[in-house]
């Protein structure tokens, strides 16, 4: 009895899927000059890469990017709002022409969307109180990092077993900034990002990151078969990277800079 | 309904699973100790005739019998971590749950103080005991094995109250299986796992505490019947 509603579903999902790629004819960067109307799909509810400030305005480091992006591509922005699950389907089904909202570029989606080059980067780290010494993973053996339990953060921690790493392990990241901000914990393993706002809220008590666990590269994503339109945003990315617009933007929100070899 | 479990991924696994029940073993075994310690010290003390000192336990018992578990442990955690003190989760977890559990033996025992008829003391100093005599044999033992099948569950409810300390890191049982079920997507078959090794903790301590009657109060060795 379960099956039928599924599958009806399943065919309902394939027909706006496949309207949505016969909608788009020609092609897409000559539709948006044309309309000189850029629709970007962000997610304003992931602080501070989206969100709404004081008076309700979109503000952000992805908010800022699309803005930049628009501005000199002589376009009028419209925000698409989105959330993390809803990004893809967004551009699939063309209600918005490109993804800005922390997209990290993985496998999976490389089948089903196309990606620009790198615009920003999400770094996973293991920060500590700036006091404590420490630049390599042998420096942070018998220091107990703290983690929120399930995260990427956490799985790749505990499969680095020959490094005698002793995790705490708490199951969010509010409790895990609470432990961190009162003292209980004198190094945190999560986003470069969150780990810079610890010593927002407790000044006394600043972290900075020091030992690298992985890079995100962070990308906008396009419908596929959008060679022309992924060609003129990889140019304008280039452009702001060189000239240090985007890593401006990028140190406003996340408190660091982007990583070296993206800027050069 | 399309029900598919798989415990092997999950069994495979237990030695974490058996690390965790036995911190929680050891945190349930610390407080119950130190718990009835407090308990009974507590107990002597609410029922004392200085007024400061009944009024202090009092008010001891009533802010932990009134506030939740897990504000408490975040008050010990974060509170002495905040004046500098900083102890491990285990410590803090063993500590608040003993300062929980002391409450609650404290006033269990003093229900038990007061069930002794006042005859029996009078009685006690007819025959000439002293006044420890008297507090030693004829009001504590009995009184504590009197309220003894309360003291139990209590202790029991503690071990399983011991989950919520998952939450300052400490990793017993349930923040074992938090983990376990963050790692292989496989929440149900994780949960009535931990749910299994629960009821059988709480069946160990409870024949555990059954022995302990047994060699503790000699009435129940010898007559097989409670007071």
């Amino acid at each position: 009895m379960m099956k039928r509603p599924l599958s009806a579903a399943a065919v309902a999902m394939t027909c706006m899927v496949a309207l949505g790629t016969t909608a788009a004819h020609a092609d897409l960067l000559d539709d948006i000059m044309k309309a000189k109307k850029i629709r970007i799909a962000t997610d304003m509810a992931i602080p501070p890469s989206g969100m709404m400030d004081a008076n309700l305005k979109p503000t952000g480091s992805d908010v800022e990017t699309a803005q930049l992006l628009a501005k000199d591509l002589g376009l009028e922005l419209e925000f698409v709002q989105t959330t993390g699950a809803t990004r893809i389907p967004n551009i699939q089904t063309n209600k918005a022409d490109i993804i800005i909202s922390t997209l990290s570029v993985t496998p999976e989606r490389a089948k089903v969307i196309d990606f620009t080059k790198a615009y920003a980067a999400l770094q996973s780290v293991v920060a500590c109180l700036k006091t404590v010494e420490a630049k390599s993973w042998e420096d942070l053996k018998g220091k107990t990092i703290a983690v929120s339990r399930g995260t990427t953060q956490d799985t790749e921690l505990s499969n680095m077993k020959d490094r005698n790493l002793t995790l705490a392990r708490f199951d969010d990241d509010a409790t895990m900034v609470t432990a961190a901000v009162s003292g209980q914990a004198d190094c945190v393993a999560t986003s470069a990002t969150i780990a810079n706002q610890i010593g927002v809220k407790n000044p006394s008590r600043t972290f900075e990151p020091k030992v690298l666990i992985r890079t995100f590269d962070l990308a906008i994503g396009v419908r596929k078969g959008e060679p022309r339109l992924v060609e003129k945003l990889n140019e304008w990315i280039s452009t702001n990277l060189k000239n240090g617009k985007l890593n401006e933007i990028y140190k406003k929100f996340h408190g660091s800079e982007l990583p070296q070899e993206m800027r050069s | 309904m399309n029900l598919n479990l798989d415990f092997a991924s999950i069994i495979e696994r237990w030695p974490t699973f058996f690390d965790g029940a036995l911190l929680t073993l050891q945190l349930a075994f610390i407080a119950t100790m130190l718990g009835t310690a407090i308990g009974v010290l507590g107990a002597i003390g609410r029922r004392s005739h200085h007024p400061i000192v009944s009024r202090i336990c009092g008010i001891y018992v009533e802010a932990i019998r009134n506030t939740p578990l897990l504000v408490q442990i975040f008050l010990v955690y974060f509170g002495l971590a905040s004046l500098g003190l900083k102890f491990s989760a285990f410590v803090v977890a063993a500590a608040a749950l003993t300062i929980n559990v002391g409450a609650y033996t404290t006033e269990i025992i003093r229900a038990g103080f007061d069930s002794i008829p006042r005859g029996q003391i009078e009685a006690a100093e007819g025959l000439a005991l002293s006044r420890a005599q008297i507090y030693w044999h004829v009001v504590m033992w009995p009184a504590i094995e009197k309220v003894y099948p309360s003291l139990t569950s209590q202790f029991v409810l503690l071990m399983l109250a011991s989950s919520v300390t998952s939450q300052i890191s400490a990793e017993e049982l349930t923040a074992v299986a938090n983990y376990v079920q963050s790692d292989t997507y496989r929440a149900f078959e994780t949960y009535i796992l931990v749910a299994l090794v629960y009821i059988v903790l709480s069946l160990i301590m409870r024949a555990g505490f059954w022995l302990l009657g047994l060699v503790i109060f000699p009435r129940r060795r010898r007559l097989g019947t409670p007071l």
